[in-house]
């Protein structure tokens, strides 16, 4: 229902014509639609049916597999390749969200260069390489400098080997989150410069020093699997975690105890633990420990009780549960990175060595890639663009203005800087030439994760726009300056890429023809063969290694900046998606905020949502009317954290919004271990006296005894103990009370059983979710996004309550009053499918009613819009289109060109004034259901996977049919964890909730 | 080509014989006759055009001719229709695999022959449109025997292709309720 007919005009021509096509017709576009045939087959494409490609997101260092769903040549939905040991079939959010970076509508579309007012001007191909060239040929040596992010792959050795044919080493690497500390400990424990590879799955007891390995740290869905397979609650066991951290971000949500150590003293509580386990001689404690032992044997538990302000008891019983199972210590992560973070990762690696878990539960794979660059690398080279020391400048997959303050100073002191950016940047719009990259689901490329391996990169669909793949241009520049021997010599970067891969053929001792390396290779995404470990021992080296604390100077505030589980490092930003994915803590889109605790807030006397200002001691700052407070139980008294990732000035239009950059708050110096400081001292003003409705998707942050997320210990599960109550039970119906309504429900049922589309046998789908599992990731939220067309609102929008996410996570606080611990109890909601649908009813028209297999359907054609189904909705999961956004011209258009390439053809598109919501991706099940009937044969359990249950890296959601009794969602529907929520609504919902469990420590 | 008019004549029975042995369904008759293989149906060689029903397109094609006539089954072009929601428009290839032999001179086909040499193919006025909000699997249809011709009416008889049926949801709804088969609104739209 487009172009120029409003709902009453249709409804006209509606009755005019008695209903149907040619009244349609008129709703559809005026111009005759034309169907142009291909000249060619297209090979592997049948129109209409999808196929699939296998290659490597990029969107973090982790390198999950990735299959690309393409439909008559366009990528419609990314989803986790089954074969990667990585993810194995998994994604995260950012992941999902990959497709927004290809269809994005601010990507620079074609070659530009500045022009002498400042302006960039679209160029041809050949004149923006001709113009490398000359400058090029005015400069020599390592003034040339090339600084990339995290390429460890091919396009990295290109880098270095095109550098050198022009004389010059001079190759940064930087990536923002670059785990220096983490580096830095294995420099000086075991001399190595690596990055291991922890196996939390076979773990019963984790324990983490503020490393946020649910969210960003290293590899998060391969993590959440690991960790999954550990923590969640099975036949009566599950694992324990622990995390010690200042502020419970998503990753501690999980924790089974959270404990807020002083900020900057994690490492002394890791070093006291080993203390423990030296004194007691638990465990296989290694023989070359006596390097370290003077070190661990001065941080006794009263030493770090002191430093950390956790008590000596607390260090001892973490200390005696560590050796007493299977157990891994994390440390390294980001957002703990204080100027001591390496003194943290010193402690937490000594902590899994003494226990001995290097080499069990920590693994340094043999072949693992080096890991390179560092935040001290970006400064030398701030520096030397400073003195003038650098003639051309070339930028790849970094962004230095935004990510750490460069300015005019460094960047008009270099001759030409050329960008291959996709965007105009804050670092593109600073330099004379832009030459856009191929996004990585259109490129030939390659990646080497931490984990070992090799992946490939195949273009899963053309160009969007009139970009070059890097590697082609820098082979194009070879042989244009006439340095293309060797190597070099190649005429594009796919060849230059598959002669890569023959060596990495030869050195797997793989004696097959190269075709089928190559073919089997891009078949499952690369090889990743079972590789050895390398053996550790302490180095020479490890015996001067001191750990230290960091502490807040004088009276200020403790600042963390800490990355962004919805951005990520900020490279996100421009993703609607994700702009308007609620953080998993706070639940605020659209915008950054500063968390606090309520003490900490009622002294500086602001509540939630007032804009207040931030001031290091150096005197940065970021002013009033764009960063508000959110008061938050689960951070120290004293400390405010702010998320990594906003505050961009370009970039793109979703990222360009009024918010601050919290890296203007961290020191330019970099730490002794070289890396960048995410600690601060701060003060907080609330100068400007103003205040906004936080754009939040959380009504109320409690649950108000609802009952909606329950939780269960382990002891009251095996008997051991009693049922813990905080209030968040809703309270039991009577049994008479609950005997009676189910007659009378079962006699409404009988009554329309046998009639028409209702008789027979009929599949009821139904859902499961165990919360035992769920993490909070939003990986979910996305997936639902991309596969229903859902659009992005906007933040006024949301600050109105009129999000559309058709499935969202609840987040409740729990406790954090009157000395109870602090925790949070999540729910990811999506429609309830309820039997006795409160929705169904009140539909005036027909638009809201069951099917015959047990979903509560809504005909988009057929609503008018009335919203009472959303009204009599106890779960708020139905949304309306308060605006035209599929609409060019609307205000709140959501899908600007080319995004709307993105759209999934099997689902309508929505348009204003029509209710929307969750069916349990209907267009998945009737494709099943297609394609069953094509081929013959009956649809078994696990055929229909909802795309919220493929992407979940948990594995917390299951789909199928309830009243089939062998599958497994029948089965988990008879848990004794199940529960309904609002079930005493009588709404017979068909998604099933399994209660999260903890695992307290035993007294 | 030196020998146009004799080899092109010759291409066309060999063609014309490949065609029916291959695409027509076994046991009719006229398909073993070489004499009958321009089928029981003789389109008319010339048609008002004015008058045809349908919008006009591009290259005045002939479902008479070509399914009519000649016979070829309907999902020698439409290659897609038993496998996917979508019947599949044929390529320019598809075309030109008949075409580069036969009918050189015609100028409809000339048209055909132009766009294959320019690579511009075809842009054909859509004649059967749903709303975007209905879906319509060929596949569940076409392999239920449901016959091309129950929906899009006697195309094999059309100088040029019209919009046989009404394509309401009363008329579909009509086919399903005679056949038993479901009538759950889902089964449509989503």
């Amino acid at each position: 229902m487009t172009d120029g007919m409003n709902r009453r005009g249709f409804l006209k021509v509606l009755g005019a014509t008695g209903g149907g096509a040619v009244a349609l017709s008129g709703c559809s576009s005026d111009a005759a639609e034309k169907l142009i045939p291909y000249l060619v087959p297209p090979e592997n494409q049948i129109p209409g049916v999808a196929t699939y490609y296998a290659t490597t997101c990029r969107e973090c260092s982790a390198g999950c597999g990735l299959h690309v769903k393409v439909r008559e040549g366009r990528a419609i939905k990314l989803e986790g390749n089954p074969d990667s040991p990585i993810n194995a079939g998994k994604l995260c959010a950012l992941g999902q969200a990959g497709l927004q970076g290809l269809y994005n509508p601010d990507r620079v579309k074609a070659p530009m260069r500045k022009g002498a007012d400042g302006e960039f001007v679209e160029i041809s191909w050949e004149d923006a390489v001709g113009e490398i060239v000359t400058h090029l040929g005015n400069e020599s040596g390592d003034r040339i400098a090339f600084l990339t992010g995290n390429e460890s792959g091919s396009f990295d050795t290109l880098v270095k080997e095109w550098l050198a044919a022009h004389g010059s080493s001079n190759h940064v690497v930087y990536e923002a989150l670059g785990y220096e500390a983490l580096r830095a400990a294995n420099r000086q424990l075991f001399g190595v410069d690596a990055i291991p590879s922890y196996d939390l799955a076979s773990a019963k007891f984790i324990i983490s020093f503020g490393a946020d390995f649910l969210e960003t740290w290293l590899s998060p869905v391969e993590n959440t699997r690991g960790f999954t397979e550990a923590h969640s609650y099975s036949g009566g066991t599950m694992g324990r975690y622990v995390h010690i951290d200042p502020r419970m971000g998503q990753s501690a949500i999980q924790a089974d105890e959270w404990i807020a150590p002083k900020p900057g003293s994690e490492g002394a509580v890791a070093l006291a633990m080993a203390n423990v386990i030296l004194r007691v001689g638990a465990g296989n404690i290694p023989p070359d420990v006596f390097r370290v032992r003077t070190l661990i044997e001065s941080m006794t538990p009263d030493v770090a009780a002191e430093l950390s302000g956790v008590s000596a008891e607390v260090i001892e019983r973490l200390a005696g549960e560590f050796t007493e199972s299977r157990s891994v210590a994390l440390g390294g992560g980001m957002g703990a990175q204080h100027e001591a973070a390496d003194s943290t990762a010193i402690a937490v690696m000594l902590l899994n060595y003494v226990a001995g878990n290097v080499g069990e539960t920590v693994r340094f794979k043999a072949d693992a890639p080096a890991a390179t660059g560092s935040y001290a690398d970006l400064r030398a080279l701030r520096d030397s663009m400073s003195r003038g020391d650098i003639g051309v400048l070339f930028v790849h997959g970094a962004d230095p203005v935004y990510q750490s303050g460069f300015g005019s100073a460094e960047m008009d002191n270099v001759g030409f800087k050329v960008s291959f950016s996709s965007y105009l940047d804050e670092t593109a719009s600073a330099c004379d030439l832009i030459l856009p990259d191929n996004h990585p689901l259109e490129q030939w490329n390659d990646f080497r994760p931490a984990s070992g391996g090799y992946l490939l990169q195949q273009p899963v669909m053309r160009p969007v726009f009139d970009t070059r793949q890097t590697g082609d241009v820098l082979l194009t520049l070879a042989s244009a300056t006439g340095n293309n021997s060797g190597g070099l010599g190649v005429t594009n970067y796919k060849e230059y890429l598959r002669d890569q891969w023959r060596s990495i053929q030869r050195g797997l001792q793989d004696r097959s023809q190269f075709e089928v390396f190559w073919n089997s290779s891009l078949q499952h995404g690369g090889v990743t063969p079972d590789s050895a470990d390398t053996r550790m021992r302490l180095a020479r080296s490890a015996s001067q290694a001191v750990v230290s604390t960091w502490s807040p100077s004088g009276e200020g505030l403790t600042l963390i900046v800490y990355p962004s589980p919805t951005l990520g490092d900020g490279r996100g930003a421009n993703k609607p998606w994700l702009q308007e994915l609620p953080d998993p803590i706070t639940k605020i889109t659209w915008g950054n905020w500063l968390e606090m605790s309520p003490a900490t807030a009622e002294e500086l006397g602001v509540v939630s949502g007032d804009l207040v200002d931030v001031t290091t001691l150096a005197g940065a700052t970021v002013m009033s009317d764009s960063l508000p407070v959110f008061v938050y139980p689960g951070i120290r008294d004293g400390v405010v954290a702010l998320p990594m990732g906003q505050g961009h000035r370009g970039y793109g239009r979703y990222a360009d919004n009024d918010t601050v950059n919290p890296t203007h708050l961290l020191s330019p110096q970099a730490t002794t271990f070289g890396g960048r400081s995410h600690y601060n001292t701060v003060t907080v003003g609330f100068g400007g006296g103003h205040h906004e409705r936080l754009a939040q998707t959380m009504g109320r942050n409690r649950q108000m005894g609802r009952g909606i997320s329950q939780f269960t210990t382990l002891a009251a599960l095996i008997g051991h103990g009693e049922e813990e109550h905080h209030g968040q039970h809703a309270a039991p119906i009577p049994e008479h009370i609950e005997e009676i309504v189910e007659e009378w429900q079962e006699a409404q049922w009988d009554d329309f059983r046998d009639k028409g589309n209702y008789a027979g046998e009929h599949p009821r789908w139904g859902l499961s979710v165990d919360l035992a599992k769920c993490t909070g990731c939003n990986a979910c939220v996305t997936a639902c996004y991309a596969e229903n067309n859902i659009p992005t609102v906007g933040k006024d929008q949301v600050q109105r309550g009129r999000e559309m996410s058709w499935i969202r996570i609840e987040r409740y606080f729990e406790g954090g009053e009157n000395g109870e611990p602090h925790e949070i109890s999540l729910l990811p909601m999506m429609c309830q499918q309820c039997m006795n649908a409160p929705c169904e009813p009140v539909c005036p028209v027909f638009a809201a009613y069951r099917t015959p297999d047990g979903l509560n359907a809504q005909i988009y054609n057929r609503c008018v819009g009335t919203r009472y189904c959303a009204n009599n909705c106890p779960y708020k999961v139905r949304y309306f289109n308060y605006y035209d956004h599929q609409q060019p011209g609307d205000p709140f258009f959501s899908f600007p060109e080319p995004l709307h390439w993105q759209l999934n053809p099997d689902v309508t598109v929505r348009s204003k004034g029509v209710m929307e919501k969750c069916t349990f991706c209907v267009q998945r099940i009737r494709g099943a259901q297609h394609d069953a009937s094509t081929d013959g044969r009956e649809l078994v359990d696990g055929d229909i996977q909802t795309a919220c249950q493929q992407t979940c890296p948990a594995d917390a959601i299951v789909f199928g049919d309830l009243n089939d009794p062998n599958s497994r969602v029948s089965q988990l529907a008879a848990d004794e964890r199940a529960y309904h929520v609002l079930g005493g609504l009588n709404t017979k919902p068909a998604v099933t909730y399994l209660k999260q469990v903890r695992n307290r420590a035993e007294a | 080509m030196a020998t146009a008019s004799n080899f092109t004549f010759g291409g066309v029975l060999v063609a014309v014989v490949l065609l029916s042995g291959m695409f027509v369904p076994s046991g009719t008759a006229a398909a073993q006759d070489s004499q009958a293989s321009m089928g029981t149906f003789q389109a008319p060689v010339d048609v008002d055009t004015l008058g045809l029903p349908g919008p006009r397109q591009p290259i005045f094609y002939r479902h008479d001719i070509h399914a009519g006539q000649y016979e070829i089954s309907c999902k020698y072009c439409h290659f897609a229709a038993e496998v996917s929601q979508e019947p599949g428009m044929p390529t320019v290839s598809t075309c030109m695999g008949c075409h580069t032999i036969i009918g050189t001179g015609n100028p409809e086909v000339e048209k055909l022959r132009t766009a294959a040499r320019d690579q511009t193919p075809p842009e054909w006025v859509r004649v059967h449109t749903l709303p975007s909000f209905v879906r319509f699997p060929h596949m569940r249809h076409v392999n239920a025997d449901v016959q091309c011709q129950d929906c899009h009416g006697p195309v094999e008889e059309m100088p040029q292709v019209y919009q046989f049926a009404s394509l309401k949801m009363g008329w579909c709804l009509d086919c399903h309720i005679q056949r038993e088969v479901t009538t759950d609104c889902t089964a449509c739209h989503y």
